[in-house]
C-alpha cells in the first residue's frame, strides 16, 4: 500500500466527492442518518445501490470481469473513506460479499449468469438461511431436509434469525440431503430464486430495538428446482465454510468505525457533562473515546497489512479474530454513544426511526439512533458464529488441544 | 448487625410476590405496555388497598411510617416483574418531596390525595443529563413577591402525563453548580403556558418533556425556595428504591440465564457445560451478589441515618456498572433468541439501562466517589 497521496489519488477523491456529494437523494442521506444496524433500512439502500451500480461503483472488490471497479487498494480507502465522512448507509453484505463472492468461485457458468447480475445491480436481495432453532452454533447439526423428487427437491423444516427474509426474493440456504453419517457430510447449499412459494411462510421477528429485522421461515412441503444446488449434493459444507470466509472478511472497514468516533465526539461538543461544561472538553470522556479511537487505529492497521499482503492475513486465525475484534469494537462504540445520549436516549421514537416517516424527533439523531444501535449492536458478537465460537477456533491456532 | 428482612418485611415482600406473580406476568405486562394504558389501574387500586402508596410516609402525614428497608423489600419484586406503574414518580419522588415540604397546607393536600391513591404526582426535576447534581438545575423561576414565574424545560418527567400536579425543582437566583437558590413548586400540569411532550421510554415507562412559557405560580405554590436538600435527600432515598429494582431484574436474569443454559442443547449437551458459559454465569453470580449487598447495606445505613452522599454513589454505581454487565452477559448466554423483543431478558436489560441513566450514570457516581466525596 502506497502511504502517500499523489495528484491521480487526489483527483480520484475529488470525482469520488463529487459523486457521493450529488447522487444520494434526501431519503438515502436520511437512512445514512438513521442507521442502527450494519444491515441499513431497506428501501432506501436498495435504491442507493442501483445507483451505485449505475456508477460502475455498486462491487468495488468484485473482480472487473464481474463488474468490479478495478482500483487499486488506495482507491478502494478512498472510496470508503469519503463514503463514511457522508454517512451514507452501507450496501446490504448478503449479496456483495456473500453469496456473490461464493458463486464467482464456486458457482456454475449458468448460476454465475443467472444471479450475478441481479445481485450487482442490486434487483435481488438474497437472505441467508442457514441457522435452524435447533442448529446455531452447532450449525452443522441442521435438520431442514430436502427430499428429492424428479428434477426437483422438496423442503420441510425451518429456519430461524433469517435477516431480511420478509424483505428478500431469493434465498441461500443449507439443507439435509443425508442424515446417515457424520453430521457434516448429508448437507447441500442450495439457491432459491424466488420466495413466493407454496408452503413457504415467513415470519418476522422483532429484535431489541422494536425493529423488524431478523425472521423465521417454514416450509412446509416446498418445490425447488435441484438445478439451485451449488456444488455437489451433500458436499454443501465445504461450500458453506467457503462463504464463512468471506461473511468474517471485512476488508474496508476502519472508515466506518471512524464515522462512530466523529459522530461522538460531534455529539459531545454540543451536550453538557453532569459536572458543568461542554462533554467533548471533559477529560475523563476525552480518556474514554481516546481508548476507542486508538482501538479502531489498530483495525484500520490490521486490515491495511491485510490488502497490502502482509502475512498476517494468512494466519487461519484471521477471519475470526476479525470478527471478534470488529464486532466487540462496535459493541464498545455503541455503548458509548449511549452513554453521551443518556436519559435523552431513553424515549422510544420508533416512527421517527422510519426514513421518510417525517416525525419530529424529541431531540436531535444522535439521540434518536444511539440506544438502538447499541441495543442492536448486542446481535453483533451473536450473528456470524458467536465470539465464544471465535475464540475457540482462535485458540486452536495457538495451542493444540 | 442484622441484615435481613424483619418477618413483617418479608410478609409484605411475599404478598407483593405473589401478587405480581399472578397478576403481572411477562405476558400480561407486555400485553399492558403496547397496550395505549400507561398503566394498569386494577394493579395501582391493589397497591392502595395493599397500603403500599402510603408505606414510605410518617403517621404525621397520614402515612404508615415505613423504613427504606421495607421500599427494598418490594422494590427487588418490583424490578423482578418489570413493574411499569408510576411508584416511582407518583409516590417516591413526588409524594417524598410533598411530605418533605408537608408544613405547607397544599403540599399536604396534594400529598394526601396521592397516597389515598386519589391523585397521581410527578417530580419535574430532570434537566437531561441525569441532574444528579441538584445544584445544575437550571430551569430559571423569577420571584415577584406575590407570585412566580417559570421559563425552561424539563426533560424525561416521567409519569408527567398522567399527573395531576407537578412537583418542580427551580432556580430563583444565582448560576447552575450554587446550591442555593433552588426552590420547588407546585405546578398544574394543564396551567397556562405548561406544554407536554408526552412518549413512551425503552422500557415501558410513561414520560414527557415538559415546557415552561412564562408559566405562573401563585406564592402559596412555593413550597420552598431553599430546596437544596429536600431535593438532594428526596433524590437520595429514590436512588436506593430504583437500585432495589435493579436487583431484582438482575437477580432474575441469573436465574432464568442459568435455566436457559442448563436446558439449551448445541454439540449434543447443554450449553452450562461449556466452561466458558459456566463462567460466564459465574461472573453473573458475582455481580449479583455484590449488587444485592451494596443494596442491603446501604439500605440498612440510610435507615440509621448514617448514609453519606458517598455511599448513596458507590450503590448507584454499582448498580449501575454491573446491572448492565449481567444484562449484556444474559443476552450473550441466550444467543440469537436473546436479541428479541419476545424474552423478557432483553426488556431487563432495557429497564436496567434506565436505571443506570437516571440520577446519573455509573460513570458519574464513581467520579463522585473517587474524587473522595
Ligand atoms: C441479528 C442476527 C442476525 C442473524 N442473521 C442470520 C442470517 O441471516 N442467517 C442465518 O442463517 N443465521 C443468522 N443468525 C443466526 C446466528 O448465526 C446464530 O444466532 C448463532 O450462530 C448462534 O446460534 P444460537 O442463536 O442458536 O445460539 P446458541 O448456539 O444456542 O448459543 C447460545 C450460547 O452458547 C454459546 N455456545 C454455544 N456453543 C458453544 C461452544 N461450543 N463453546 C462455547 N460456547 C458455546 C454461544 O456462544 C452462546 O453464547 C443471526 C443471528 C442474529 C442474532
Amino acid at each position: 500500500m502506497d502511504l502517500t497521496t499523489g495528484p491521480e489519488l487526489d483527483a480520484f477523491r475529488e470525482e469520488v466527492a463529487a459523486f457521493l456529494d450529488t447522487a444520494p437523494t434526501d431519503a438515502i442521506r436520511e437512512a445514512g442518518r438513521k442507521l442502527t444496524s450494519v444491515f441499513s433500512p431497506f428501501d432506501e439502500v436498495m435504491e442507493w445501490h442501483r445507483i451505485l451500480h449505475r456508477r460502475g461503483w455498486a462491487a468495488p472488490a468484485w473482480p472487473v470481469e464481474h463488474g468490479g471497479t478495478g482500483w487499486s487498494v488506495e482507491q478502494r480507502y478512498v472510496f470508503a473513506e469519503e463514503y463514511a465522512r457522508r454517512n451514507l448507509p452501507p450496501l446490504l453484505p448478503n449479496g456483495l460479499k456473500m453469496i456473490g463472492p461464493l458463486l464467482i468461485d464456486l458457482g456454475s457458468e449458468e448460476q454465475k449468469q443467472q444471479h450475478l447480475p441481479g445481485i450487482l445491480a442490486g434487483e435481488d436481495y438474497w437472505t441467508q438461511g442457514y441457522s435452524e432453532p435447533g442448529a446455531g452454533s452447532d450449525l452443522a447439526s441442521l435438520s431442514c431436509a430436502a427430499v428429492a423428487d424428479g428434477d426437483d427437491y422438496i423442503l420441510n423444516g425451518s429456519k430461524i434469525w433469517t435477516t431480511l427474509a420478509h424483505r428478500a426474493n431469493r434465498m441461500f440456504m443449507l439443507v439435509r440431503t443425508d442424515s446417515s453419517g457424520r453430521k457434516q457430510h448429508g448437507i447441500t447449499f442450495l439457491l432459491l430464486d424466488r420466495l413466493d412459494l407454496p408452503g413457504l411462510q415467513i415470519r418476522p421477528i422483532v429484535g431489541l430495538d422494536g425493529l423488524p429485522e431478523q425472521c423465521e421461515v417454514f416450509f412446509e412441503d416446498v418445490r425447488v428446482p435441484q438445478s439451485g444446488r451449488v456444488g455437489a449434493e451433500n458436499e454443501g459444507w465445504a461450500v458453506a465454510k467457503h462463504l464463512l470466509t468471506h461473511e468474517r472478511g471485512g476488508s474496508t472497514s476502519s472508515p466506518s468505525l471512524y464515522r462512530f468516533v466523529q459522530t461522538i465526539r460531534e455529539a459531545a461538543a454540543v451536550r453538557t457533562s453532569p459536572f458543568g461544561g461542554r462533554l467533548v472538553d471533559d477529560p475523563v470522556f476525552q480518556r474514554d473515546l481516546g481508548e476507542l479511537e486508538a482501538e479502531v487505529a489498530s483495525v484500520e492497521h490490521v486490515e491495511k497489512l491485510a490488502v497490502s499482503g502482509h502475512p498476517i492475513s494468512a494466519d487461519l486465525a484471521f477471519p475470526s479474530l476479525n470478527k471478534t475484534v470488529s464486532s466487540e469494537l462496535t459493541q464498545r462504540l455503541t455503548t458509548l454513544m449511549a452513554r453521551v445520549a443518556g436519559l435523552q436516549g431513553l424515549p422510544q421514537q420508533l416512527q421517527a426511526l422510519h426514513v421518510g416517516s417525517g416525525a419530529a424527533l424529541l431531540s436531535d439523531d444522535f439521540d434518536l439512533v444511539a440506544l438502538p444501535y447499541y441495543l442492536n449492536s448486542r446481535a453483533a458478537s451473536i450473528y456470524a458464529g458467536t465470539n465464544e465460537v471465535q475464540r475457540d477456533l482462535i485458540a486452536r491456532t495457538v495451542a493444540a488441544r | 448487625m442484622d441484615f435481613t428482612f424483619t418477618d413483617e418485611q418479608a410478609m409484605l415482600r411475599e404478598s407483593v410476590s405473589r401478587y405480581l406473580h399472578k397478576h403481572y406476568t411477562f405476558a400480561a405486562r407486555q400485553a399492558l405496555v403496547s397496550s395505549d394504558r400507561p398503566y394498569s389501574a386494577e394493579v395501582w387500586q391493589h397497591f392502595v388497598d395493599l397500603g403500599l402508596l402510603s408505606l414510605p410516609f410518617p403517621e404525621s402525614v397520614g402515612g404508615v411510617g415505613g423504613s427504606v428497608v421495607d421500599l427494598v423489600a418490594i422494590g427487588e419484586p418490583f424490578g423482578e416483574h418489570l413493574l411499569v406503574e408510576p411508584y416511582l414518580a407518583s409516590v417516591l419522588l413526588a409524594g417524598k418531596a410533598l411530605a418533605a415540604t408537608a408544613d405547607n397546607v397544599r403540599a399536604r393536600d396534594w400529598l394526601q390525595r396521592i397516597l389515598a391513591g386519589t391523585a397521581l404526582g410527578a417530580f419535574a426535576h430532570e434537566e437531561g443529563n441525569g441532574t444528579p447534581d441538584p445544584a445544575q438545575v437550571a430551569l430559571r423561576c423569577k420571584g415577584t413577591g406575590a407570585a412566580f414565574q417559570l421559563d425552561g424545560e424539563k426533560r424525561l418527567v416521567l409519569g408527567a402525563a398522567e399527573a395531576d400536579v407537578l412537583v418542580v425543582t427551580a432556580r430563583v437566583e444565582g448560576e447552575p453548580g450554587r446550591r442555593d437558590g433552588l426552590a420547588l413548586l407546585l405546578v398544574a400540569p394543564g396551567a397556562p403556558g405548561v406544554r407536554l411532550t408526552p412518549f413512551t421510554t425503552v422500557d415501558g415507562r410513561s414520560a414527557a418533556h415538559v415546557a415552561f412559557d412564562s408559566v405562573e405560580v401563585p406564592a402559596e405554590d412555593c413550597l420552598s425556595t431553599d430546596a437544596y436538600a429536600v431535593i438532594t435527600s428526596t433524590v437520595g432515598d429514590a436512588l436506593v428504591s430504583l437500585s432495589a429494582e435493579a436487583v431484582g431484574a438482575m437477580g432474575a436474569l441469573l436465574r432464568q440465564t442459568a435455566e436457559f443454559a442448563t436446558t439449551r442443547r448445541q454439540f449434543g449437551v447443554p450449553i452450562a457445560t461449556f466452561q466458558v458459559v459456566a463462567h460466564r454465569l459465574a461472573d453473573m453470580k458475582i455481580d449479583v451478589t455484590k449488587a444485592r449487598a451494596s443494596l442491603l447495606y446501604t439500605a440498612a445505613l440510610v435507615e440509621a441515618g448514617r448514609a453519606t452522599p458517598r455511599d448513596l454513589s458507590v450503590l448507584k454505581a454499582q448498580v449501575g456498572r454491573l446491572g448492565r454487565s449481567v444484562a449484556e452477559a444474559a443476552v450473550q448466554t441466550h444467543g440469537g433468541i436473546g436479541t428479541t423483543d419476545e424474552l423478557a431478558i432483553g426488556h431487563y436489560l432495557k429497564r436496567l439501562l434506565a436505571i443506570d441513566a437516571m440520577f446519573g450514570d455509573s460513570d458519574y457516581h464513581y467520579r463522585v466517589v473517587g474524587a473522595g466525596a
